[in-house]
């Protein structure tokens, strides 16, 4: 009797492992679309290989936008916005003060940023007190360090200020 | 440390054990062994409370550092991806300079985290005698000081006394990339954290432009020359950084263990001399009794 059971069990599962390889078709393909997302920060990893689907920032090059099965590439980042649109279709920008983004060849890409925050903590009134600061001393008579210092500063900040607006 | 000096106390304490059956008429030594043994016991006592402390604030540490290990582990790797993907090999052959940054810092009493790291240098030192050395933390610079001085070329001090910063990492790669010589391989060596109690030196290696460029995989990324330089300066601050905050986190938990041996050894120590303590006290008492029964009974007749 049991046995009867368990051979009625396997007829009735042998249609399903058919059935499945179309279906595992069908989602390697939504894989595809997908790239794996590496945001590393020294003191905290944002995204650690997340599937997101599209991937925008500002590398030293000009404005890139990373999709899947882009071509492996190294680029240097400027300090600005990254913005990333996640799988279920809302996006997060983070400001990050550059570094080095990594598309890898199996669609993933690594970024590895010095600092990086949520867009939306940073205060428009404390960015603007620091670039008065850093103008200050940008054009003050400081040793030439402090004021190419400064110049990085300055260039860290406006670009955090054009992002906030 | 402890041991050491602990072991003429013990010595000490092995005679006088020894003692009170023979020379117990002699009150003034049973005292003095006395006095001796229970000024030994406070000192151990006091030892113990060290290190109890020194454990606590070391396992305290020790959770802080392990967070901060494995966020820059992973920061890490994600930078360090990309050769791996380009299958970067280091370049050998003669005429290379190889520079070897040891990632050691300023404090002891944490078990064999820096002679560790020291005969692993020594090791490869000793294989290839031209390498050299850049050193972080006093430690390792006194240990590699003595018997390879003349390879160091570059030293710091002022690590490990709080979890490392990117900052500290990048004024490290700074000064190392300001260096006459241009190296053909940087290699790091750290301590792995394995687990609470193991550790291991291990090597991350920081490749020059040259393995860059000509790693066999290489060609299939895009890349601006100029880019290179950058790409090659800053994953040497990110590969310090991480050998940075995972050895930090390796001596801390050293630490911790260590001090734990040293404060169970104490604890078995003192419970030893306790019971040392009572006998004797107990022996002088005994003689003492014994002596003016003798001496009532001498003086009735």
């Amino acid at each position: 009797m049991s046995s009867l059971r368990i051979a009625r069990a396997a007829i009735r599962a042998s249609p399903a492992t058919f059935r499945a390889p179309i279906q595992r078709r069908g989602y390697a393909d939504a894989v595809a679309d997908k790239i794996k997302l590496s945001l590393a920060l020294p003191h905290q990893s944002i995204y650690k290989s997340q599937d997101v689907v599209q991937v925008n920032f500002a590398a030293e090059s000009g404005e890139m936008g990373v999709l899947a099965n882009h071509v492996p590439s190294i680029e240097q980042l400027k300090p600005g916005l990254v913005e990333i649109i996640e799988e279920s279709g809302g996006s997060k920008q983070f400001f990050l003060s550059g570094g080095f983004a990594v598309v890898q060849p199996d669609s993933q890409l690594s970024i590895n940023a010095v600092e990086g925050y949520p867009l939306e903590d940073f205060s428009a009134d404390a960015v603007r007190n620091q670039i008065a600061e850093a103008q200050k001393v940008a054009t003050g008579g400081g040793s030439e360090q402090d004021i190419a210092e400064a110049k990085i500063e300055l260039e860290v900040l406006e670009s955090l200020q054009a992002a906030l607006k | 440390m402890l041991s050491r000096a602990a072991r003429p106390a013990l010595r000490a304490a092995a005679q006088s054990a020894a003692r009170p059956a023979t020379l117990n008429a002699t009150n003034a030594a049973t005292y003095a062994t006395l006095r001796e043994i229970e000024g030994r016991l406070k000192s151990i006592r006091n030892i113990e409370k060290i290190t109890k402390t020194m454990k606590i604030v070391a396992s305290t540490k020790l959770t802080r550092a392990q967070r901060a290990m494995t966020e820059s582990r992973k920061y890490g790797q994600t930078s360090n991806l990309v050769f791996e993907k380009a299958e970067t090999k280091p370049i050998e052959g003669e005429g290379k300079k190889t520079l070897i940054v040891v990632c050691s810092s300023d404090k002891g009493l944490c078990g064999g985290i820096h002679s560790g790291m020291s005969r692993k240098t020594r090791a490869i030192l000793a294989e290839k005698p031209d390498i050299e050395l850049v050193v972080l933390g006093e430690k390792c610079k006194a240990q590699l000081g003595r018997s390879n001085g003349k390879n160091m070329q570059l030293s710091f001090a002022g690590i490990g006394k709080d979890v490392p910063t990117f900052a500290d990492a990048q004024a490290i790669a700074d000064q190392i990339s300001l260096l006459p010589t241009d190296y053909a391989s940087v290699q790091i060596i750290y301590n792995k954290f394995i687990n609470a109690t193991s550790y291991e030196a291990t090597i991350i290696e920081a490749f020059s432009e040259e393995a860059i460029l000509n790693s066999p995989n290489f060609a299939a990324f895009e890349i601006d020359d100029e880019v290179l330089a950058n790409l090659r300066e800053y994953s040497l601050a990110n590969s310090l950084f991480w050998a940075l905050a995972e050895g930090h986190a390796c001596e801390q938990s050293a630490r911790r263990n260590a001090m734990d041996n040293a404060s169970k050894n104490a604890g078995d120590m003192i419970t030893r001399f306790q019971i040392l303590f009572n006998r004797t006290r107990q022996a002088v008492i005994t003689g003492e009794l014994v002596e003016i029964i003798t001496g009532a009974a001498a003086s009735e007749e």
